[in-house]
């Protein structure tokens, strides 16, 4: 048994945006709407102090994929729908989720209905809605002139259109109605060979993924070498999603 | 309800309903059960054109759609990474409300919210249109009438741009450059004599001073950007000098929120610091001929007491300008204590030369700015650090092949008529616009609007633009949408219908860069120099063809069948496939041809031109970019392109330029000061100083000054259609999803009675708008500020809140903010506080 994490190098992060977009790309995930915000990458902003001397965080989050994962224990389905596989990853099954959102409402880093500017690492498809609206809408903008998002899908052939395209025993890549879904470390890319998309897609390299019970792997390296931080530990859910170093720089 | 059916569910019906819904991808998976797969595809070569870092870029294909972006891996310049926006750029192409075909206004009448009532039409009558309305110029002897207006540009431009109107007989080829930072080359090109922007050697830096720029979020270089800052974090000192808390400053060690405008100040204290201290590079700028420092507040020195090495002018420099303003003086002006800026000074001094003062847009775009740029970049001057290792560079000149000359197929006409005054007014009198010492050398993208207005030097007729939206883009839109509502005729070549299509009478619906187009941009980052191959990734869904060659082509057969076949004839004579000599038959076959001309150096390996080298035009294709060798440090040094050979701090370059301007309208260097809006008269009009902003409308009425920033995921102001732009909007500090906020200081708003999230009105010179208010410490109390690139009342149905209505998402800063120009480089003014506001419950 391994445990894949993921360490998450402030002093490097600028808080560009480019891993959750990446992510977006990469999963097919939707717009946000109806209070899920579909987002499996986001940030979370922190700002103490006052004008001029600010201390700024801006820290990019995702599914902690927890060792003692709260959003396992309270799935009703047997086998469970979302589970561990043997690297230590949390996944779900498509295919065994009802759509209950007890994980949602178990997990401590999601919500059942997110704000504006709130992230949620579980988000609820909820079976009356179809996905991907945008792409459904016949209406164009300009009659005759414009396109409209299902034009563009029929030309494209799939929803949504710059959908890429993967197979995952557990998981399609672009979710249905009345499933749950959240980061899964890009697990179809990680069997493959490759690195999360969100780890190869970051401009500052301050994304690390790894097993960290490998000692030569470069996770636990950078475990050992810098004092790290988790969110939210006192959920004793041990999250494996860490951040090392500060944001701003120490003067 | 929701809960019922979840219920419903879960009794025991849950794996059947699901696989009872019949989703196919769902079933096709389960049958491979226990192996996930990437389905195959195609990493291919082309280029972001998100920003201006124009980065060596890759799209991964799948069925012929374009799926996900990363950088070019064999890029040096960005090392096969790229940043945010490059992301966004999918949902460009996959937009549902571009443009898919040609379209005719059908209601004569045209403002802003004004139905145009657009109608699709066929190429052949759209290019016919715009053909016979030419043709009408042509006629009348008139060819200066037409015009020709670029926005977004590829190094494929000179077809549009230049052989359009110059065959036809105009000289109006009209940019949108001067709305982007030519201040900012006037500083360097008035001390070193380079008009461009630089590049800058992070990795070997010991102190980067950001000025006026947040390069992590916009500027020219931006992945490689991010992925050093963390570095030079650890190895350097950075500090950055911003009234906004952008995200550099956010990060650095110090931040220094300088009251906007009164940069100058600030960077003539730290030259003043850094000479009464001794801390300037002796190698560089030299020493007192008896070795011991002379610099002493309020001290005039004799010239000859100082030997010069690389540099001219320092004393003549500390006489006129430094001598009295020490970091006290600064404080009062500029808000940033005496000690922080002396602190600065030494900093700085201490690294000497690994040193990198960045100079960007929001120090110097405004409309006495100019002198700012001189100031703040002669400070590279004084750390001994341009063209040093660990400090800012030029660049390695890219071997691109010149295109064959039009002049052959210019007839009389347009011989004369293209040699006509330009309808921007550059070179009046009062807008010299000195791009690289010439009087009217470069464009007053801001001042066309007020040409066109007056008509004068005389009317424009007709119009084409490509992938500008002018009435959006630049500020006091007002006059630009008058100016555009009078225009008779316009034809816009675009992506979607944006605020300028709103005024068009023929659309052209034009591929997306990046995904669908051929072309190319040359451009440099990480002391590397690239050409980048743009290319068509994937087959357009809609009937697009490629804005500024592919178009033109086909506008020249319509011409050609009109009696007109000048330029057909320079298209289909001249240009011939280097390889097969075969010529052009259509405005495709013309397109690559012209890319392969302009690109042999690098691929046909006649002769050795440094950097990469390619076996074949298909293999240079494929591999999508040339990387130049490395760039080398101090060749500059004792040849840079000023009058002096030097480095100026007292610019002869410029004072000749300046005499050369005020020679043309027979008057004094002083007079075009005056009509400039500048305060210097006599010798400081040669060297960098403090000149106190000049800002529309009074501090009495408008207390507040307005700061204008870019967004981390702004696409040139073309992203503000995609749903990921708005989600992520909140990327830029201080910033909320789907919202334009206005963030104020929260002491000022305590002041005001403003809570979080009210609706705030905020009154300039231009109007009142309506703005949700933000609180944010990150702002400098007296400063509200909001990012560009909301506010389009038009563009589609995300960027704008109601299209049809032509009811605006949040509010344009280009709305809030006058028309006002930097004189002498011609830049539009932006920043420095130039725009003075109001606010107040709403």
């Amino acid at each position: 048994m391994g445990q894949y994490s993921m360490v998450i190098d402030l002093n490097k992060c600028s808080g560009c945006g480019a891993c959750a977009l990446a992510c977006k790309t990469e999963n097919n995930t939707q717009d946000r709407r109806d209070g899920q915000s579909f987002n499996w990458a986001d940030y979370q902003h922190e700002e103490k102090g006052t004008f001029p001397n600010i201390d700024y965080v801006s820290r990019p989050v995702l599914c902690n994929h927890c060792s003692d994962a709260a959003c396992i224990n309270v799935c009703p389905e047997t086998p469970k729908a979302m589970f561990k596989t043997k690297n230590g990853a949390t996944l779900f099954n498509e295919k065994r989720c009802i759509g209950c959102a007890r994980c949602q409402k178990a997990c401590p880093y999601s919500k059942k209905e997110v704000k504006q500017g709130e992230w949620s690492v579980i988000s609820m498809n909820d079976e009356d809605e179809k996905v991907y609206p945008e792409y459904r809408k016949k209406k164009a903008l300009i009659k005759g002139c414009t396109s409209s998002g299902a034009e563009v899908a029929k030309k494209a052939g799939v929803t949504p259109p710059m959908k890429t395209k993967y197979t995952h025993p557990d998981f399609t890549a672009a979710r249905r109605a009345g499933v749950i879904e959240k980061c899964t470390f890009c697990h179809h890319r990680v069997e493959n060979g490759m690195e999360p998309y969100c780890v190869v897609s970051c401009p500052s390299g301050a994304r690390t993924f790894g097993d960290a019970t490998k000692s030569s792997s470069k996770v636990a390296k950078l475990l050992k070498k810098y004092k790290a931080s988790v969110l939210k530990p006192e959920e004793k859910t041990v999250p494996n999603v860490h951040y090392i170093r500060s944001f701003k720089a120490k003067s | 309800m929701e809960l019922k059916r979840r219920t419903f569910v879960k009794l025991g019906l849950a794996v059947s309903a699901a696989t009872g819904l019949g989703l196919p991808t769902f079933n096709a998976f389960a049958a491979k059960k226990g192996k996930s797969k990437v389905k195959a595809g195609q990493w291919m070569a082309t280029t972001c054109q998100g920003c201006t870092t124009w980065c060596p870029a890759e799209v991964f294909v799948q069925d012929g759609r374009a799926t996900k972006v990363r950088g070019n891996q064999l890029s040096k310049q960005n090392e096969g990474i790229l940043c945010p926006k490059s992301h966004i750029g999918l949902q460009e192409l996959y937009d549902p409300d571009r443009v898919k075909v040609p379209m005719k206004r059908t209601n004569p009448k045209k403002g802003r919210g004004v139905d145009p009532k657009f109608i699709p039409i066929s190429w052949d009558e759209a290019l016919g249109t715009i053909a016979d309305k030419m043709m009408e110029l042509r006629k009348a002897g008139k060819p200066e009438q037409f015009m020709v207006n670029r926005g977004r540009y590829s190094y494929m431009r000179d077809t549009i741009y230049a052989a359009l109107p110059k065959v036809f007989g105009s000289p109006n080829g009209i940019s949108h450059s001067a709305i982007c930072a030519e201040a900012e080359k006037f500083g360097s090109y008035y001390t070193e004599g380079y008009w461009g922007y630089r590049d800058y050697d992070l990795d070997n830096t010991k102190y980067l001073l950001i000025w006026g720029a947040d390069p992590l979020s916009s500027n020219r270089m931006i992945p490689a950007t991010i992925k050093r800052f963390g570095k030079v974090l650890d190895n350097a000192t950075v500090a950055v000098v911003d009234p906004r808390m952008n995200t550099s400053a956010a990060k650095a060690h110090e931040w220094l929120p300088v009251i906007p405008g009164t940069d100058g100040a600030l960077a003539v204290a730290v030259a003043h610091t850094l000479l009464t201290e001794g801390l300037w590079y002796k190698k560089f700028v030299g020493d007192f001929t008896g070795g011991k420092n002379l610099f002493k507040k309020g001290l005039k020195l004799d010239e000859k007491s100082f030997k010069e090495v690389h540099t001219n002018g320092v004393i003549k420099w500390w006489n006129e300008e430094l001598k009295d303003k020490d970091a006290n003086w600064a404080a009062k002006i500029c808000g940033i204590s005496a000690d922080q800026i002396k602190g600065v000074a030494r900093g700085m001094g201490k690294a000497a030369p690994n040193v990198i003062v960045w100079l960007g847009p929001g120090a110097c775009m405004h409309v006495r700015g100019a002198y700012s740029a001189m100031a703040i970049h002669a400070l590279n001057g004084l750390v001994g650090s341009t063209d040093h290792k660990g400090g800012p560079f030029q660049y390695v000149k890219q071997p691109v092949a010149k295109l064959p000359k039009y002049s052959k197929y210019q007839d009389k006409l347009a011989k004369k008529h293209s040699k006509m005054k330009k309808i921007d007014q550059r070179g009046f009198k009062n807008l010299p616009a000195l791009k690289k010492g010439k009087s009217g050398g470069g464009v007053v993208t801001s001042n066309l609007c007020q040409g066109m207005l007056e008509k004068n030097p005389n009317e424009i007729k007709v119009a084409i633009g490509y992938m500008n939206n002018f009435v959006f883009s630049s500020a006091g839109t007002k006059d630009w949408e008058e100016a555009f509502a009078n225009l008779p005729f316009f034809a816009h070549i675009t992506t979607n219908a944006s605020e300028m299509t709103q005024f068009a009478d023929i659309v052209l619906p034009s591929t997306i860069t990046q995904f669908e187009k051929l072309g190319y941009v040359k451009t440099k980052a990480n002391g590397y120099s690239a050409v980048t191959l743009i290319q068509p990734v994937v087959k357009p869904f809609w009937d697009v063809r490629m804005d500024e060659t592919e178009i033109i082509f086909d506008l020249s057969v319509k011409l050609k069948e009109r009696g007109f076949s000048n330029l057909y004839d320079y298209f289909t004579k001249e240009f011939k496939d280097p390889e097969t000599g075969k010529k052009p038959k259509n405005g495709v076959e013309f397109t690559e041809i012209n890319l392969k001309i302009q690109m042999a150096p690098m691929w046909d390996g006649k002769k050795k031109v440094g950097g990469d080298t390619f076996k074949s035009w298909a293999d240079f294709r494929k591999k999508g970019m040339w990387n130049s060798d490395m760039f080398k440090f101090g060749k500059k040094w004792g040849k840079f392109k000023t009058k002096t050979k030097k480095f100026e701090f007292y610019s002869v370059t410029l004072k000749k330029a300046l005499e050369g301007h005020a020679k043309k309208h027979k008057t004094s260097v002083d007079n075009i000061m005056k009509v400039t809006n500048y305060t210097a008269r006599g010798e400081k009009c040669f060297i960098p100083h403090y000149e106190p902003p000049y800002q529309h409308g009074t501090s009495e009425k408008y207390p507040f000054k307005f700061v204008d920033y870019k967004s981390k995921l702004n696409r040139e102001g073309r992203s503000a259609n995609t749903s990921w732009y708005q989600e992520f909007k909140h990327v830029d500090i201080g910033d909320v999803g789907w919202n334009d906020v206005l963030k104020l200081n929260p002491v000022d708003a305590k002041k005001l009675g403003v809570k979080d999230g009210d609706n705030l009105k905020i009154e300039s010179v231009t109007g009142s708008y309506e703005l949700e208010a933000k609180l944010w410490e990150g702002i400098r109390p007296g400063s509200v500020t909001k990012c560009y690139g909301q506010g389009h009342w038009a563009y589609g149905n995300i960027a704008a809140e109601d299209y049809e209505g032509a009811v605006a998402r949040g509010v344009n800063n280009n709305e809030i903010m006058p028309a006002d120009i930097e004189r002498l480089s011609g830049s539009a003014a932006r920043n420095g506080g130039f725009t003075a506001v109001q606010i107040s419950k709403a």
